[in-house]
């Protein structure tokens, strides 16, 4: 059974997808696949900009129909929490990686909508000192 | 300091954008306030709690971790941490460019997760979609992941403290004084720098 589901990306990004437990628990059409995760199935493998990482057993993957989320994560090494009750799925960082990257002291770039609904990214304030600060209302 | 190649970017860890626009607004702010409903740049540098900072220099490098940060002496009863000592050091880095830490005491200062914090945040992420989404059923559905990610990361400040407002508990109330004090006794886990923190700390 198909059903309309969320994916949210570990960048935060949202999409709405049709999705299915008939390949896997938690699997998405082949269609909606690279807008909903920012990845491509190619040739080379799952690809994003230009990291590629080789998928070995294509079946295990995708039927031609659908691609299986779980499978997808593992290859690409990011971590997956869904819920198929509720029908939402979320692509995180995985520890080990998320320790890597803090190691390197290269401030990851980020995009997020400031309070009048803009859109902004760190990098728009580049070759000057930040100050980035972490702050809430609760 | 803002002549001086210098920027602040705030960021609201704060699903509600009314409060933090009401907030900006309020202040009128010079700097940008963004808001990250999904906590993305808690993850990626390491906050777990607010307010706090990191320096990020103008080649991109972080040259100082993150760090409990008041912008003023408003909470100094409750924190005892001094502002005054953090401004100071902003001050030499910006205009003087002096760094009090170098980068191997950036890396040993640095918070990074356990993969129970990194679940912890997709169920947030998942309950805070599924709250924005609204259809008959999602309020459980949020409430439930909004559980889960409690579980796995019962002392961390913006998982535990950051969903009291989003299932109705007063942030101030009784239940943010049992976490604090569920927080003290496991030895106050977070930002270890503590620059300016006074000596003797009686939070519980």
């Amino acid at each position: 059974m198909e059903s309309s589901s969320l994916v949210i990306r570990s960048d935060g990004g949202t999409s709405a997808v049709t999705s299915s437990r008939e390949f896997g628990d938690f699997s998405i059409l082949v269609s909606d696949f690279e807008g909903a995760t920012g990845w491509g199935l190619k040739p080379e493998g799952l690809c994003k900009g230009d990291v590629c990482y080789p998928v070995r057993n294509v079946e295990e993957l995708s039927d031609g129909v659908n691609i299986d989320l779980a499978t997808f994560a593992k290859l690409t090494n990011q971590s997956l929490l869904f819920d198929s009750e509720y029908q939402v799925a979320a692509l995180g960082e995985l520890a080990s990686s998320r320790a890597t990257s803090m190691s390197t002291l290269v401030a990851p770039d980020f995009r997020l909508p400031d309070i009048h609904g803009k859109q902004v990214s760190f990098s728009d304030f580049n070759r000057r000192k930040r100050l980035l600060l972490a702050w809430s209302s609760w | 300091m803002q002549d001086s190649g210098f920027q602040i970017v705030a960021v609201a860890l704060d699903a509600d954008e009314n409060a933090v626009i009401e907030w900006a607004t309020k202040e009128a702010l010079t700097f940008p306030v963004l808001i990250d409903k999904f906590h993305i740049v808690a993850d990626l540098y390491g906050f777990v709690n607010v307010p706090a900072a990191i320096w990020v220099d103008e080649n991109d490098k972080i040259v100082r971790p993150a760090d409990g940060t008041p912008g003023s002496d408003l909470f100094r009863s409750f924190s005892h941490v001094d502002s005054e000592v953090h401004h100071n050091l902003l001050r030499s880095w910006v205009r003087g460019n002096v760094r009090d830490l170098d980068d191997a005491q950036v890396r040993d200062f640095q918070l990074p997760p356990t993969q129970e914090l990194q679940d912890a945040r997709l169920h947030r992420r998942i309950a805070i979609a599924l709250r924005e989404r609204g259809d008959p059923g999602d309020e459980a559905g949020s409430r439930k992941h909004l559980a889960l990610a409690e579980e796995l990361a019962p002392l961390d400040w913006t998982i535990r403290r950051g969903n009291m407002p989003l299932v109705g508990i007063d942030p101030f109330g009784e239940e943010f004084f049992k976490f604090v004090g569920e927080w003290a006794k496991a030895g106050r886990p977070g930002y270890e720098l503590g620059t300016g923190r006074e000596t003797k700390p009686d939070l519980t």
